[in-house]
């Protein structure tokens, strides 16, 4: 049952690249601001492979976020080239360079590219599920030990969203990861509504989206928050009348 | 700080999951505990775990005592932290006639380890995952699953957090002190300013995987570990919603792991001598996409998404003392009296679904070692909410969504 055909998007692997990319990346709490280093890669480096190449052969001290390295955790979330992603799904042979690296904007930044992302949660629902039903081959049959079958909800919730909004940067605004976490709990429990509702209903939530949508441009894992948001208004809307 | 309240303080290294469950355990158990952690938690090792929650069954055949271990580890965390484990059970397949013949003493090894293995028809097999090889000769069902590995770590830490625990990420220990043959303390320098401080403690410990060895000779302790990086491979869509594994004994690449929207095939495995310098050999891809399509044809189609590599520690010649310090075949907590270091503590080894026995283990050695009597709550103490690290009114844990949280073994 070989089979030697892999995907197109698989990296090349028969002639393993030596070439090298140039990171600039924000050191903003130290004097010299930003610091360039140049990386030897392979065509499937990510820029999370480049910042760990930095701290184990450059400099020790530079300080990231990083922990699956499969856009699962989400706790790299940084701005590369000017755009919010996830640091591990990042390849550099898809960037421009120098590649230009910094912190995400709206969270509180600790040091170099690492941010604490406690703002995110500040206005997340108490008690949201984390689980929801799986709709991957749906026509299966699960185990009967097993019901139904259950996976981790689509937001990993890196922050992104939150980075890329152009209202949380102005304005008091809950902001999209929080909104889509209501709208999702709403979505599974819904007799939730009396509880959740009167706390995305205020001047600072659900209508304070002015529909950018970079929230959804940017989210690494497809929860696409504008949509949750518009859910949310259109719930409030019902709820109020 | 109340310490003169407790059993004492302790320090412990190493922001993984060992070092999350130690330092759950120590709170639970009436210490005061600070730990440090160089970079952000789970960025070593167990942040890069595939996420397999193991029933135990890929060990059976080769230790049932690990295996049962796995298996009881499995119904704890069902009732401690059922929000980070998708608890969907596992089918391990014949690929040929060599793994149908092993699937008799496979069965039999997880019944001695009382795992529920059970043999399921091909058809019935293919039901449950209708993108598995239809080839496939044989299927066993076991009660595998898949981890969020930054999350689960995380609910120990928040909890531990809420109960007193200092947490500090971006340090790194430069120095283990001791005087008159006991630990001290440790000296620790912040990353973001290079500031540099001195943290008294009653005792160490070092859970820092395939670090411990660089750890341990701060201290000036020799502890041979060998850092051991194996390779995953990620694809664009989650093509099963089961553990999928090869039934033989443990190979490379033989797991494909289900988990949110993604699926992926690990592992690899190799040797190096230093930790922090591994990167993702690009043969490992190659091999790794065409050993998943062996196990699901789907697999070469789907869009690849992500490869990593993760170095998990092998113990070395330090671990084989037979000296009554080792506490199980597969995990060891060394206890360094022996180098002048009465209260420095190694914990060596282990596997991300028996990170809370790994954390009792250690402190049963701690409580040992300070004659304190104690008794472990942990594999009955729910955890609070991986958002608790950010918010502790996020704790509390909701009611499961449907009765679907693995049923009973």
């Amino acid at each position: 049952m070989s089979n030697n055909s892999v995907a197109s998007s698989t990296p090349s692997v028969t002639t393993p690249e030596t070439a090298s990319v140039t990171l600039r990346v924000a050191r903003p709490q130290r004097q010299e601001q930003w610091q360039e280093y140049i990386v030897p890669v392979e065509e499937h480096f990510t820029v999370v492979d480049c910042l760990e190449y930095i701290r184990g052969h450059l400099d020790p001290t530079l300080m990231f976020r990083h922990s699956c390295h499969h856009g699962s955790c989400g706790t790299c979330g940084m701005i590369i080239n000017g755009r919010q992603q996830l640091a591990c799904l990042a390849r550099v042979s898809e960037l421009e360079q120098p590649i230009t690296v910094s912190p995400m904007v709206t969270m509180e930044h600790i040091g170099d590219l690492a941010v604490d992302p406690t703002p995110l949660f500040r206005h997340f629902p108490k008690k949201a599920d984390y689980l929801r039903p799986s709709e991957f081959n749906r026509e299966s049959v699960p185990p009967e030990e097993v019901g139904q079958y259950q996976r981790f909800e689509n937001c990993i919730e890196c922050g992104l969203c939150v980075s890329a909004c152009p209202v949380i940067s102005q304005d008091q605004f809950m902001g999209p990861a929080a909104l889509a976490a209501y709208n999702r709990e709403l979505e599974k429990n819904p007799h939730r509504g009396d509880e959740l509702l009167p706390e995305v209903a205020g001047a600072d939530g659900a209508s304070r989206c002015d529909r950018h949508l970079s929230c959804s441009a940017v989210c690494p894992t497809g929860v696409y928050p504008a949509k949750h948001i518009a859910q949310l208004q259109k719930k409030i809307r019902q709820w109020q009348s | 700080m109340g310490r003169n309240k407790t059993h004492g303080h302790v320090v412990v290294i190493g922001g993984g999951g060992s070092g999350a469950a130690i330092l759950h355990d120590l709170i639970q158990r009436g210490f005061t505990a600070t730990l440090i952690e160089r970079g952000e938690l789970t960025s070593g090792t167990t942040g890069r775990h595939h996420g397999q929650l193991h029933s135990g069954a890929r060990y059976a055949v080769g230790d049932r005592d690990i295996a049962r271990e796995c298996m009881e580890e499995v119904l704890i965390l069902q009732k401690i932290a059922p929000q980070s484990l998708e608890m969907n059970y596992g089918l391990f397949v014949a690929l040929n006639e060599q793994d149908y013949a092993f699937g008799d003493q496979f069965i039999e090894a997880c019944h001695e380890s009382t795992i529920p293995a059970k043999d399921i028809p091909v058809a019935r097999a293919l039901e449950m995952e209708p993108l598995v090889n239809p080839a496939i000769l044989r299927a066993v069902q076991v009660p595998d699953g898949t981890i969020d590995a930054w999350r689960l770590p995380l609910q120990f830490f928040a909890t531990a957090r809420a109960g007193g625990a200092e947490i500090h990420t971006f340090t790194e220990v430069v120095g283990i002190t001791s005087a008159h043959g006991s630990v001290t303390g440790v000296d620790v320098r912040e990353l973001s300013t290079g500031r540099e401080s001195h943290i008294a403690a009653d005792a160490v410990i070092s859970a820092t995987g395939a670090w411990a060895g660089k750890v341990a000779a701060l201290a000036g302790a020799h502890l041979d570990i060998t850092p051991a990086p194996g390779t995953m491979v990620s694809v664009k869509k989650r093509l099963n919603n089961m553990v999928i594994s090869q039934l033989h004994p443990a190979g490379d690449g033989d797991i494909i792991v289900p988990q949110r929207g993604l699926s992926t095939i690990g592992s690899t495995q190799w040797h190096t001598d230093d930790p922090d310098r591994i990167t993702v050999p690009a043969e490992d891809i190659t091999y790794l996409m065409k050993r998943g399509a062996e196990l699901i044809p789907a697999f070469a189609d789907t869009p690849f998404h992500a490869a990593w590599s993760a170095a998990r520690p092998l113990a070395g010649a330090a671990t084989t003392d037979a000296d009554g310090r080792s506490l199980s075949r597969d995990f060891t907590a060394l206890e360094h009296s022996h180098d002048g270091l009465k209260g420095f503590i190694s914990v060596i080894g282990g596997k991300a679904t028996v990170l809370r026995a790994m954390g009792e283990q250690t402190v049963d050695v701690l409580c040992n070692l300070m004659r304190v009597d104690e008794p472990c709550t942990t594999a009955t103490t729910p955890l609070l909410s991986h958002r608790a690290m950010y918010r502790q009114d996020l704790g509390e844990v909701p009611a499961p969504a449907s009765a679907v949280t693995g049923g009973t073994v």
